[in-house]
C-alpha cells in the first residue's frame, strides 16, 4: 500500500540525544492515525519532522510520492500538511478570526486566498470548529480548550490534505474531550487524513483507524487500537499494568 | 491575563469629539503643507530687495526648516514602522540606509554630475538592495542579537565609506547647491512621508501585512501555516530601508553637503524609534505623530546650552513612561477601541509590570 504519507528511515539527532532512531511507516488516505507513546518517546519530534520545522539526519518523508524533508515549513504547508501546536501559538495580537484568515491568506495552494476569499473561508472554519461566536475576540479572552480549537482552526483554514493533530485534547475535562471528538469527525468528514498525538486512551479508541506506538525515539507496534492496547510490550512500555487491569477487569 | 472586552461602539459625544479633532487636524495639515510655500515666496521677495532683508527673512526659513525636518522624522520612523512595528525585528541601524540614500545621490550630483532628478530615484535602490543582502543573514538572528547586529552595521557602514576617497572621505561630498528651493525640499519630504504612511496602509490591508505581523506574533506558527518568513522579513526589511534611502537622498541635497558626520548619526537610530514607539509602534499613524511630537520637541529644547540637557533627560524620562503606562502607543490612547481614563493606565501596568 502506498499512503498519502511515507516516512522511510527517519532518524533525527540532537547532539548525543537520538530524539528518532529508524522510523518508518505510511498514513493512508483517509485514514485517522494515532500516535501514542510515553512522554519523551518522540511524537512532538516526528510531528517537527514531517512539518519541515526540523531537517532530518537521516532517512525520508515523501507527501504523494514526492520528497518533503528538507523543505522549509512554509512548503510544506503549501503542499498540504496542516499541524497544531502542543503548547498553542496563537498571533496574541489578532483576533480570533484574523487567525484563522492567516491560515487561509497563505497555506496550502488550495488556500492562498485574497483577503476577502480568506475572511470569509475562516468564518466557515470557525463555525466547524464551534469557534464562530467569538469570532471578534482577541485571542487574550480566550479559555485554554478555546485557544486549541483556534489551533485547530488555523491548521484547518490552510484546506490541508493531511492534518497533524499534536495534543488538542490534552488538559480538556470529559465533556469539551466529547466536543473535541465530534469536531475532528467533522473535520474527518470532510475528506482530510489526520495523525493525531494523543495521551487520552478514549479519544485514541474512539475515533483512530490505526495506531503507532513509539518508544525512546524508536517504533514499538502498530494495529489497531484494541491490538495495541492489549500487547504486551506497549503495557509495559506505556500504558502501565493498572491500566491494562482495568481494561480486562 | 484576560484583558476585558472594550466596547467598540464609542458613545455620541466621543463620535463628536472625533469628529472635531479630525477637523482640527486637517486644518492644521492644510496649513502647514501651504506655509511653506508662502513663506518661502517672502523670502524669495525680500531677498530681491536687501533692504527688506530681516528678522521675517530669517524666522521664514527657520519655520520651513523645522516642517521640513519634522517630515523627515515622520519618513524615518514610518519606515522604521514596517520592520520594527509590525514585523517586530528591533531594527537598530536604519540610519545605515539614510546615509546610503545620502551618499548615493551625492556621490552621482558631486562626483558625476548627475542631475539631482536623476540621482535621486536611484537612492531607494541602492539602500534596499543593501537591506536585501544583509538582510539575509541578520534576519536570521533574533532579539537583542538582530538589535545588536543592525547596530554595528550602521556604524560599520559610515565608517567604511568615510574611508573611501571616491566617496570624499573624510571631505565629504558637496551636491551643487540648488537656490530658492526651500519648498521644494519641503514638499519632497513631506510626500515620502505621505508615500511612508501610504505604504503602511496598504501593508497593513494585504496577505504581506497579514504575514508580517504574523511573524511578529509567532514565527513559527506563521511558518508553519505558509508564510515565507525569510522572503516575508527581508521584504520588509528592504521596504523600510527604501522609504529611509529616499529620505536620505532628499536630505543630500537638501543639506547641499554630507560627510559621516552628518548622514549616518547614530541618534537618528534612537530617535526614530522613540518615535514610533511612543506614538505607536505598529500602528498607521502613531509613528506620525510620534515623530512630530518629539521631533518638534528636540527642535524646539535641544537649541543648545543647558536646555539640551533637559531635552536629553526629558525625552529618557518620555519613552520610560510610555513604556511603562502606553506600551501600545498614544495613538492607542486616545483613540482606537479604548478610552481615556485611569483605568486604561491601570491595566497596562499590570500588563508591563513583572
Amino acid at each position: 500500500m502506498t499512503g498519502v504519507l511515507e516516512l522511510e528511515s527517519v532518524t533525527k539527532r540532537f547532539g548525543g540525544v537520538a530524539a528518532l532512531t529508524d522510523v518508518s511507516f505510511s498514513v493512508g488516505e483517509g485514514e485517522i492515525l494515532g500516535l501514542i507513546g510515553p512522554n519523551g518517546a518522540g511524537k512532538t519530534t516526528l510531528l517537527n519532522c514531517i512539518s519541515g520545522v526540523y531537517r532530518l539526519d537521516a532517512g525520508k518523508i515523501s507527501l504523494q510520492g514526492r520528497r518533503i524533508d528538507g523543505l522549509p515549513p512554509h512548503q510544506v504547508a503549501r503542499l498540504g500538511i496542516g499541524r497544531t501546536f502542543q503548547v498553542v501559538k496563537p498571533f496574541a495580537s489578532m483576533t480570533v478570526r484574523e487567525n484563522a484568515a492567516v491560515g487561509a491568506l497563505f497555506g496550502s495552494a488550495q488556500a492562498h486566498m485574497a483577503p476577502k476569499a480568506a475572511f470569509a473561508w475562516a468564518d466557515e472554519v470557525l463555525e466547524m470548529v464551534g469557534l464562530a461566536p467569538k469570532a471578534r475576540l482577541t485571542v487574550g479572552s480566550l479559555t485554554i480548550p478555546d485557544r486549541k480549537r483556534l489551533e485547530v482552526a488555523r491548521a484547518l483554514a490552510t484546506k490541508p490534505r493531511l492534518l497533524l493533530l499534536d495534543e488538542v485534547m490534552a488538559g480538556l475535562n470529559p465533556v469539551e474531550v466529547d466536543e473535541a471528538l465530534e469536531m475532528v469527525r467533522r473535520v474527518h468528514a470532510g475528506g482530510i487524513t489526520i495523525v493525531l498525538i494523543e495521551h487520552v486512551m478514549r479519544v485514541v479508541v474512539g475515533v483512530c483507524d490505526r495506531v503507532i506506538v513509539l518508544h525512546m525515539g524508536q517504533f514499538l507496534a502498530e494495529g489497531t487500537p484494541d491490538e495495541v492496547l492489549q500487547d504486551r510490550r506497549v503495557v509495559e512500555a506505556y500504558l502501565g499494568e493498572k491500566y491494562a487491569a482495568r481494561r480486562h477487569g | 491575563m484576560a484583558r476585558p472586552a472594550f466596547s467598540t461602539q464609542p458613545s455620541r459625544a466621543g463620535r463628536r469629539l472625533r469628529r472635531a479633532i479630525l477637523v482640527a487636524f486637517l486644518v492644521v495639515v492644510a496649513v502647514v503643507l501651504v506655509l511653506p510655500l508662502t513663506l518661502t515666496q517672502q523670502a524669495a521677495d525680500a531677498n530681491l530687495d536687501p533692504t527688506t532683508l530681516g528678522i521675517d527673512f530669517a524666522m521664514n526659513k527657520s519655520i520651513v526648516r523645522t516642517e521640513t525636518t519634522i517630515a523627515m522624522f515622520v519618513a524615518l520612523a514610518a519606515a522604521w514602522n514596517l520592520i520594527g512595528g509590525l514585523t517586530g525585528y528591533a531594527a537598530f541601524g536604519n540610519v545605515a540606509f539614510f546615509g546610503l540614500g545620502a551618499y548615493t545621490v551625492g556621490y552621482l550630483t558631486d562626483k558625476l554630475h548627475l542631475s539631482f532628478a536623476l540621482a535621486l530615484p536611484l537612492a531607494p535602490v541602492v539602500a534596499a538592495a543593501f537591506a536585501g543582502l544583509i538582510g539575509l543573514p541578520l534576519l536570521r538572528l533574533r532579539g537583542h542579537y538582530f538589535a545588536i547586529a543592525t547596530l554595528g552595521t550602521g556604524i560599520a557602514v559610515g565608517e567604511v565609506i568615510k574611508n573611501l576617497d571616491v566617496f570624499g572621505g573624510a571631505t565629504g561630498l558637496f551636491p551643487p547647491i540648488l537656490r530658492h528651493a526651500d519648498a521644494l525640499f519641503f514638499y519632497l519630504m513631506a510626500a515620502n512621508a505621505g508615500l511612508a504612511v501610504l505604504v503602511t496602509w496598504l501593508v497593513l490591508r494585504s496577505r504581506f501585512g497579514y504575514g508580517l505581523i504574523a511573524i511578529r506574533e509567532n514565527e513559527e506558527a506563521a511558518s508553519v501555516l505558509g508564510v515565507n518568513t525569510t522572503a516575508y522579513k527581508v521584504g520588509a526589511f528592504a521596504l523600510a530601508a527604501a522609504l529611509t534611502g529616499l529620505a536620505g537622498g532628499i536630505f543630500a541635497q537638501w543639506a547641499s553637503f554630507i560627510d559621516q558626520e552628518s548622514v549616518f548619526p547614530i541618534q537618528y537610530n534612537v530617535e526614530m524609534i522613540l518615535m514610533a514607539i511612543i506614538g505607536g509602534a505598529g500602528t498607521l499613524f502613531g509613528p506620525v505623530a510620534g515623530a512630530i511630537v518629539l521631533e518638534w520637541l528636540i527642535l524646539e529644547l535641544a537649541g543648545g546650552g543647558a536646555s539640551a540637557v533637559y531635552a536629553q533627560i526629558g525625552l529618557g524620562l518620555l519613552l520610560a513612561v510610555t513604556v511603562i503606562f502606553v506600551p501600545r502607543g498614544v495613538v492607542d490612547f486616545f483613540g482606537g477601541s479604548s478610552r481615556l481614563t485611569l483605568g486604561y493606565l491601570r491595566r497596562t501596568l499590570r500588563e508591563t509590570s513583572v
